[in-house]
């Protein structure tokens, strides 16, 4: 292993912090879904990448000041995720796990394409009314996209955690989420709160979306940041807010950490590997994850 | 009136025990097995049997992973991850050892057996959709590793060129020789396949994936059956990679990545998970999709969209297809074609009568 | 019968009429077929989305002038999704079709079909990709780079960075920075040999496919290495987070060069824009810049029927290797045509065609290619323009240096 430098690790920590927190703003848009519906969410990238989509295209095609598009993004999400609830999801509400999955596989090809076929081929960028220059901190130096980023996320996971302990709406969900036929005896309108955690999935993964395209460009190869998803839920717990952020955090310090130290030694390549490697001892170990809650199998 | 079960008596129990006892069933397999092993490779064209094998080579995996996923219940993700080990495997035999292809193909095979049992020990703590996602973490680490250990890949390019397999002396250059080369190892895959699930590790597979915990209560030792399950998937698996190695010429993990395995489960859960008819519906059915909805597009494109917006529209379009259809499919025939087949099949065995 | 089955026999009826309509593709009388690929949809479709587009004006522009002594030229294009069955499925195709010279796309695709190529018959043009030795026209009669491969292009920028660094670069310390998959590595064996002859340290850093954040690297690069010079060999999405992330942590960007695919106005734009990556070198074998008479042309040709020039001509890169493949093609088959007498060239006649090129510049924007029966690259010439002031200044004239490097290299693969 290479010697230890500390300027050096504290940069990768940083850098770490930084994209670990903007994982986590994808994230929380697959726990939302999974937190109230009980569904995976293969598709996740692709909501983040339609997303993107809608606020480039609307930068392009009628000129939009970033506002404007930003808020087109987010309207338009939500309004995917209500309508995607209803056609994808609520047909296959009781079937097994594997039959929504591949419900979701499907709606992710059908995005990516569909993407590309509403707004037009080719790469754009989006452009965040920030300064471009790196903004000081101690010894490092952070991104301004990832600083904004970071905040969003920060910001998603106060205001989530909130929502669900003490709105009214967020207690209904977490209802809904534990035993729908109870939920459904108490007279909450269980479909009504399906449809609203899908829109608020649309809305997170709308800006998750400005900020990932701001960072890499829109095209439909911005869908594969989703797959960092994966370890980030399953180390956090795949229905828990605060998850997802932690989760998050150690997938970034874990990847840089890596990157740094054991690249050098293998040749290169680490940091993609080692999420995965972490993830299956997590599954062994606690499926569950650092604050997920313990499924009990009924017989 | 033509699919007839009255009459038939049977008189020992091999017959009762055959793959196909009625004698209709009989006829329509062996018309079947006439046309495509016979009359196929003498009329078609190279273009339309060099779609065929890439046809035959998804049949093969799709069987495989169909054992996995429909027969045992566990989700896989990770099928294309074993369709590389095996290729490389049969590849690095061919290339050093100059292993003839009887040599090669089950090694290819058996390695991803022994790999595919290595990923299923998870399996003995985890399940359902944190074994899928277990399995996608394999296929990303399996890919990892060839790419990075280049006694493994062949070197920096990763690419191992494989010659053509020689059959009794006569090497297999035209489409046509490697279209019965890979029918005969089809016709063996599907044979196999049928007799596993009516044998006694089939029916513990089943029983594993309709209630794992009162299986195991009736003495089925489901982690043993469990590894059995994702080795022998994985061996088919391993088999098909290093088919399509010999197909193509060469072995590459960019070919077997994890748009593949999203392919091939596909392919099991269109055709009909648990029905080996369904995984050979669905293998056709998929590996046919993007061809099709291109000459689709191509014929009636030109109505819609102008001439050069159509070279952008159509791979998008057949994304959307394609998605559109897996969706299609889940809402509303979950059991996939298999299911359809088997409406048309019974609609007619009472035909003409509707009762 | 159920909503299932009539939409099911809808489907089939349009699989029929679309098979139907397949099995009568094929070229008409004095029309020369050319089966292009691309990839528009998968992880190179910032570049697909406008090569062949450009390749497409290219033979729409000769035709427009009569075509090739009277023959017309038909492209046919299939994205192959960067897939490497699905471009065989094109191959296939377009081979029954009647195509007589092929355009392949991708690195893994152009090595699975070698061998159909050479028993085929069918000559092919992969410029800028595929397999480097191919440059040897005896051993792969067939593939045609017909522009520096990634050898001569790392030959390229080595020369490039010693030029910079004050002529010599003895103990200097050079980064390579690469995509981690076999296109991406395909460089080093040439950067390790020029390492030994001119004494370089080097250190190599990996970036894994998709290459969304690169994050990792850069600090080590930066913060750690601190190099005279970053040789960077990425694709799709990595440049543009390449040049960010460098120019973030301040970073010269005089200092770092693109090889070929890190080098178009996409990477640049989707980095933030000119003035961010101002100072960046890139690496091209066709020409930039829009100042050329063929590009002129095109426009006049899109103004003659009452169009805008299409958005791909923005692009001043990767449009003009477009241009460029195609206009390689047409000589070749110019060159086949004096050879078959007028009569429809067969494939090996425009193999020979194509082998006849030479001293074919194109108005500059083409290098000064010699393609013959044992060269297939056509020397290995490359060009380094700057990113200065808004727009890509050339740097260089046209080079191919360390040739014979190169050359060994070539004949040493296997």
């Amino acid at each position: 292993m290479p010697e230890f430098d500390l300027r050096f690790t504290l940069y990768l920590l940083t850098n770490g912090v930084m994209i670990g927190l903007m994982y986590a703003l994808i994230a929380l848009g697959f726990v939302l879904i999974y937190k109230a519906t009980d569904a995976i969410n293969f598709a996740q990238g692709e909501f983040v990448m339609f997303a993107g989509f809608i606020a480039a295209g609307a930068a392009e095609y009628i000129h939009a000041p970033f506002w404007v598009a930003a808020l087109l993004a987010i309207g338009g999400m939500a309004a995917l995720g209500f309508a995607l609830e209803r056609v994808v999801l609520r047909p296959l509400i009781g079937r097994p796990v594997i039959a929504v999955v591949m419900a979701t596989i499907g709606l992710a090809a059908v995005l990516r394409g569909g993407a590309v076929l509403a707004f037009g081929a080719g790469t754009r960028a989006i452009s965040l009314p920030i300064p471009d220059d790196p903004i000081p901190l101690g010894p490092v130096t952070l991104p301004p996209v990832e600083v904004v980023g970071a905040t969003v996320s920060l910001l998603f996971l106060a205001g989530f955690t909130w929502f669900f302990l003490k709105s009214r709406t967020g207690i209904a969900m977490r209802a809904v989420a534990d035993s729908q036929q109870v939920a459904m005896a108490m007279g909450i309108n269980v479909r009504r709160y399906f449809a609203f955690a899908w829109a608020m999935a649309g809305i997170v993964s709308a800006l998750g979306g400005i900020v990932w395209g701001a960072m890499l460009g829109v095209d439909n190869q911005l869908a594969l940041v989703g797959l960092k998803v994966f370890p980030v839920v399953i180390l956090g717990g795949l229905d828990s807010i605060i998850g997802a952020v932690v989760g998050g955090l150690i997938v970034g310090i874990v990847e840089n950490l890596a990157a740094g130290y054991f690249d050098p030694i293998v040749g290169g390549g680490t940091k993609d590997f080692v999420p995965y490697l972490l993830m299956i001892i997590v599954l062994m170990v606690r499926p569950e994850g650092i604050f997920g809650r313990r499924r009990i199998e009924r017989v | 009136m033509f699919h007839r079960e009255a009459g038939i008596f049977k008189t020992s129990y091999a017959a009762d025990m055959a793959l196909y006892p009625l004698p209709i069933a009989r006829w329509a397999v062996a018309v079947l097995a006439a046309f495509f092993v016979v009359i196929v490779p003498l009329t078609w064209g190279d273009y339309p049997l060099s779609v065929a094998n890439l046809v035959l080579i998804a049949i093969v995996g799709a069987l495989g992973l169909n054992i996995l996923v429909g027969y045992t219940g566990q989700i896989s993700i990770g099928a294309g991850a074993f369709m590389s080990v095996g290729a490389y495997t049969a590849a690095n035999l061919v290339v050093h050892l100059h292993a003839p292809f009887w040599i090669a193909l089950p090694a290819g095979g058996l390695m991803a057996a022994l790999i595919g049992a290595i990923v299923g020990i998870p399996s003995l703590r985890i399940k359902g959709i944190y074994l899928a996602i277990a399995t996608l973490a394999a296929q990303l680490i399996i890919e990892w590793t060839i790419n990075h250990v280049q006694w493994i890949s062949g070197g920096v390019q990763a690419s191992i060129t494989v010659p053509r397999p020689s059959v009794f002396g006569v090497k297999l250059v035209s489409e046509r020789q490697i279209y019965c080369f890979l029918m005969f190892f089809v016709v063996l895959a599907i044979v196999a396949t049928l007799n596993l699930v009516r044998s006694r590790i089939g029916r513990a597979f089943i029983a594993i994936r309709d209630q794992d915990i009162a299986a195991e209560i009736i003495g089925i030792n489901i982690f043993k059956y469990k590894l059995y399950a994702f080795a022998i998937s994985s061996f088919f698996a391993g088999v098909t990679g290093a088919l399509e190695s010999y197909y193509l010429g060469i072995a590459n993990y960019e070919q077997f990545q994890i748009d593949v395995s999203i392919d091939y489960l596909a392919m099991v859960i269109i055709g009909g998970l648990g029905s080996v008819l369904g995984s050979v519906f669905g293998a056709i059915f998929v590996t046919l999709l993007p061809i099709a909805t291109r000459w689709f597009l191509e014929a009636s494109g030109g109505i819609f969209f102008a001439q050069a917006d159509m070279l952008n529209v159509i791979p998008n379009l057949r994304l959307v297809i394609f998605g559109g259809l897996i969706i299609f499919f889940l809402v509303v025939e979950p059991e996939g074609l298999n299911r359809l087949w088997r409406n048309i099949r019974n609609y007619f065995r009472v035909w003409p009568f509707s009762y | 019968m159920t909503i299932l089955a009539k939409s099911m026999l809808t489907l089939a009826a349009g699989i029929a009429a679309g098979l139907a309509y397949a099995g009568s593709a094929s070229a008409a009388d004095k029309e020369l077929l050319i089966g292009d690929q691309c990839d528009r949809t998968g992880p190179t479709q910032i570049v697909g989305t406008v090569l062949c587009p450009a390749m497409q004006d290219y033979y729409k522009l000769v035709n427009s002038k009569g075509g090739i002594d009277g023959w017309m030229i038909k492209a046919d294009e299939i994205d192959n999704a960067y897939k490497v069955p699905e471009a065989i499925e094109a191959y296939e195709r377009q081979k029954q079709m009647g195509a007589l010279l092929m355009t392949l796309y991708g690195t893994p695709q152009t090595v699975a079909l070698n061998q159909r190529l050479e028993q085929d018959k069918m000559p092919t043009t992969s410029p800028g990709f595929g397999i480097s030795a191919a440059a040897d026209g005896t051993r792969f009669p067939y593939l045609f780079p017909v522009a520096a491969t990634y050898w001569s292009q790392a030959a390229g920028a080595v020369k490039f960075a010693k030029d910079q660094l004050g002529g010599d670069l003895k103990g200097k310390k050079i980064a390579y920075i690469y995509y981690d998959n076999p296109a991406g590595k395909e460089a080093m064996p040439i950067l390790e040999a020029l390492q030994k002859q001119e004494g370089y340290d080097m250190r190599t850093f990996a970036v894994p496919p998709p290459g969304v954040e690169l994050g990792a690297q850069i600090i080590d690069i930066t913060q750690r290495y601190h190099p005279d010079f970053i040789i960077a060999h990425l694709f799709g999405r990595s440049p543009s987070v390449l040049i960010k992330g460098l120019k973030g942590a301040g970073f010269p960007l005089k200092h770092v060069i693109g090889l070929v695919w890190a080098s178009a106005e996409a990477d640049i734009l989707a980095a933030g824009g000119w003035n961010v990556a101002e100072g960046y070198n890139t690496l091209q074998f066709a020409g930039a810049g829009d100042d050329y008479p063929v590009r002129d042309e095109i426009k006049a040709m899109y103004k003659k029927d009452g169009k805008d020039p299409p958005k791909e001509m923005a692009d001043t890169v990767v449009y003009n290797r477009g241009l460029l493949q195609a206009a390689i093609q047409v000589e070749a088959l110019k060159n086949a045509l004096k050879i078959s007498g007028g009569q429809k060239p067969t494939t090996e006649q425009i193999k020979a065609g194509m082998e006849q090129i030479h001293d074919f510049t194109l108005g500059g924007l083409v290098p000064p290619l010699q393609i013959t029966a044992t060269d297939h690259e056509g020397g290995g010439w490359v060009r380094v323009f700057q990113v200065k002031g808004g727009k890509f200044v050339a740097a260089t004239d046209w080079m191919h240096p360390y040739h014979d490097v190169v050359e060994k290299q070539v004949k040493s693969a296997e």
